[in-house]
Parts: structure tokens; C-alpha cells; sequence
């Protein structure tokens, strides 16, 4: 009896503890938040980068300098590509599509589609010729050229001894005209974490 | 005479047909590309491949490292790995003593684990008199 008894006690301890280890509690947060766990490049990190190359790039003289030279035209721009040259698997679309965003929404800048986004539209377009009325038809040859490409890298150092970490990141972007190959802007983000184990 | 005539102001008449029809194709709109035309062959060639994929989600994901998960994985993966190792006819775990243990020989055994069976030859040495595990 009192043998039943220890074994009940003990089976309901143990379904506890396997259901108290097996369960997962997900926390909706704010993407604003600052939520650092592993001390990798993380949310919070493209959120700054984006923030602040978005701030540089349109506060620069090199809109007022285009539109001068341009009888008030504004700049057309594509984005090229970012290199990852860092020690983490870093996706610079998402600081790349804030910027892209901005250039839209101020009205600053214009913005052609590149890379394989192009290559469909010109595919649609070459269906459209035998396929499309003659009316909705859209042509080729008559799309419009960048005037600047943003290209840029990211960069890290890490130099850790024991339990202790500290990683530097370097985001770099700028911005060259593609016409006479000179860069008109450079910004860079820099972000130092220390992290102990 | 009126026939080579005839023929001969049908033989103009064409001429600047196809001369018109040709400039109304080469006619270039306002700032179009004079050299539209090779990108429009180009891209007509490939134009069923790069439209085929409008309305999908093209799935260029990577595997990110998770701590937690890939302790689980390391569990799995030992789990699996000694579930072989049984399976495979190798059942002692625990040091033991042993004696001409082959699959030929029969084998003295001191300790834990059950040595029956020893079809498993390319794993560890266990002949003569030693300490295994």
C-alpha cells in the first residue's frame, strides 16, 4: 500500500518535470525592443544600421549637388550588392529594404528595380510583345537608367580570451556615380558588444 | 510592253511598301534605346523559365544556429548512434573483464553487459586478456 503509494507520488513528479521541460513559451515583443541573447547580429542591430545610414545618406550634399548639376532632377538610384565578410550569416536586405523604403517615402530619391527583380520584369515585358494588347503593351529600351549604385560590405573583428567576448561590427555603404565612377557618399555603422559567458 | 509595264509599277509599288513597313518597325519612340531590340530577342528567349515563378514564393531560407536545438540534435544523433551500436551485435557497455572474446572462441565474462552474440568483428580488439569497454 504504502509501496502504490511512493509510486504514484513519484510517477506524477516525473509527468511534471517532463511537462515543465517539453513546454515552450513564445512572448509577442515589440520590434523596437532591445532583446540581446546570444550577443550575435540580431534585430536590434539592423534596426540601428538602418537608422543611421538612412539619416547620413539623405542628409548628405550629394542630392542638393545632383539636383544642381540636373536642373532640379532627382537622383535615380540602384542598389548593388553588400559583401559579408564578417563570422556571421548577416542578410543586409533587411537594413538595405529600411533605406529603399525611405528613399520612397521622403520623395529624395528614385529607385530602379536590379538583380533578379529586373530580370522578371524584363521577362514579363518580352511575353508581353506577343501576348499583351497593343495598347497595354509595354516597351523596351525605355526604362530609366541609375544615376548612382549603393554598394557597401560588412566587416567583424572578434577578440575573445576565455569567457570573455567582444565583437565589433562595421557596416559600410557608398555610393557611387555610375557615370563618371566617382563616390559621392560613404557612411558606415559601428556597433561594439562585450558578452561573457 | 504593257505587261513589262505593269510589272514594273507593281515591282515599285512593293519596294515602298516594304519600305514603309520596315521604317514603321524601326521607328523608335521618344528617348527609347535604338538598340532595344537585342534586349527584347533576349529576353524573348528566356521569358518562360523567368515568368514561371511570378505568384510563388521562391524559398531561399538558411539554418540558423539555435543552442537548445542543436543540443537536442546532438542527443538524437548520440541516440541513433548507440541504437546501431546494438544492433550491431556490440551490447557490452560497461567495462568488463574478458577472455578470447570472438566469435569463434567462447568468452569468460566478469561484470556487467551481455557478450552473447559477437557477430561484430571490425570494432574493438577484445582477444586475449584485457580490460574493455
Amino acid at each position: 500500500m504504502k509501496f502504490n503509494r511512493i509510486l504514484t507520488v513519484a510517477a506524477l513528479a516525473a509527468s511534471t518535470f517532463f511537462a515543465a521541460s517539453c513546454s515552450r513559451q513564445v512572448t509577442r515583443v515589440s520590434t523596437d525592443q532591445t532583446i540581446d541573447v546570444s550577443g550575435n547580429w540580431n534585430n536590434s542591430d539592423s534596426r540601428m544600421a538602418a537608422e543611421e545610414l538612412t539619416g547620413k545618406i539623405l542628409g548628405a550634399a550629394w542630392i542638393d549637388t545632383h539636383q544642381t548639376e540636373h536642373q532640379g532632377k532627382k537622383p535615380v538610384v540602384i542598389v548593388g550588392f553588400v559583401q559579408n565578410k564578417s563570422h556571421e550569416h548577416i542578410d543586409a536586405e533587411t537594413f538595405l529594404k529600411d533605406i529603399e523604403s525611405t528613399f520612397i517615402q521622403t520623395q529624395k530619391v528614385r529607385l530602379v528595380q536590379g538583380g533578379k527583380k529586373r530580370e522578371e520584369l524584363r521577362a514579363e515585358k518580352a511575353d508581353q510583345q506577343t501576348n499583351a494588347t497593343v495598347s497595354s503593351m509595354k516597351q523596351f529600351g525605355l526604362e530609366n537608367g541609375a544615376d548612382y549604385i549603393l554598394q557597401g560590405s560588412i566587416n567583424s573583428i572578434v577578440d575573445s580570451h576565455k569567457r570573455q567576448k567582444v565583437v565589433y561590427y562595421q557596416v559600410n555603404l557608398e555610393l557611387t556615380n555610375i557615370q563618371t565612377n566617382e563616390v559621392v557618399w560613404i557612411g558606415e555603422k559601428k556597433i561594439a558588444k562585450y558578452v561573457k559567458n | 510592253m504593257k505587261t513589262k509595264i505593269i510589272i514594273a509599277a507593281l515591282a515599285v509599288l512593293g519596294g515602298l511598301y516594304s519600305g514603309v513597313a520596315s521604317a514603321q518597325q524601326t521607328a523608335l519612340l521618344a528617348d527609347q534605346n535604338p538598340r532595344y531590340r537585342e534586349s527584347q530577342a533576349k529576353y524573348a528567349r528566356g521569358a518562360d523559365s523567368l515568368t514561371s515563378l511570378q505568384g510563388t514564393t521562391i524559398q531561399d531560407t538558411y539554418k540558423a544556429y539555435d543552442w537548445y536545438e542543436a543540443k537536442l540534435e546532438r542527443r538524437r544523433q548520440n541516440r541513433e548512434w548507440r541504437h546501431q551500436e546494438r544492433m550491431n551485435g556490440y551490447f557490452d557497455y560497461a567495462p568488463s573483464w574478458g577472455l578470447y572474446d570472438n566469435y569463434y572462441s567462447p568468452s569468460i565474462n566478469f561484470g556487467f553487459g551481455n557478450r552473447w552474440g559477437h557477430g561484430y568483428r571490425g570494432g574493438r580488439s577484445r582477444i586475449g586478456i584485457g580490460f574493455g569497454w
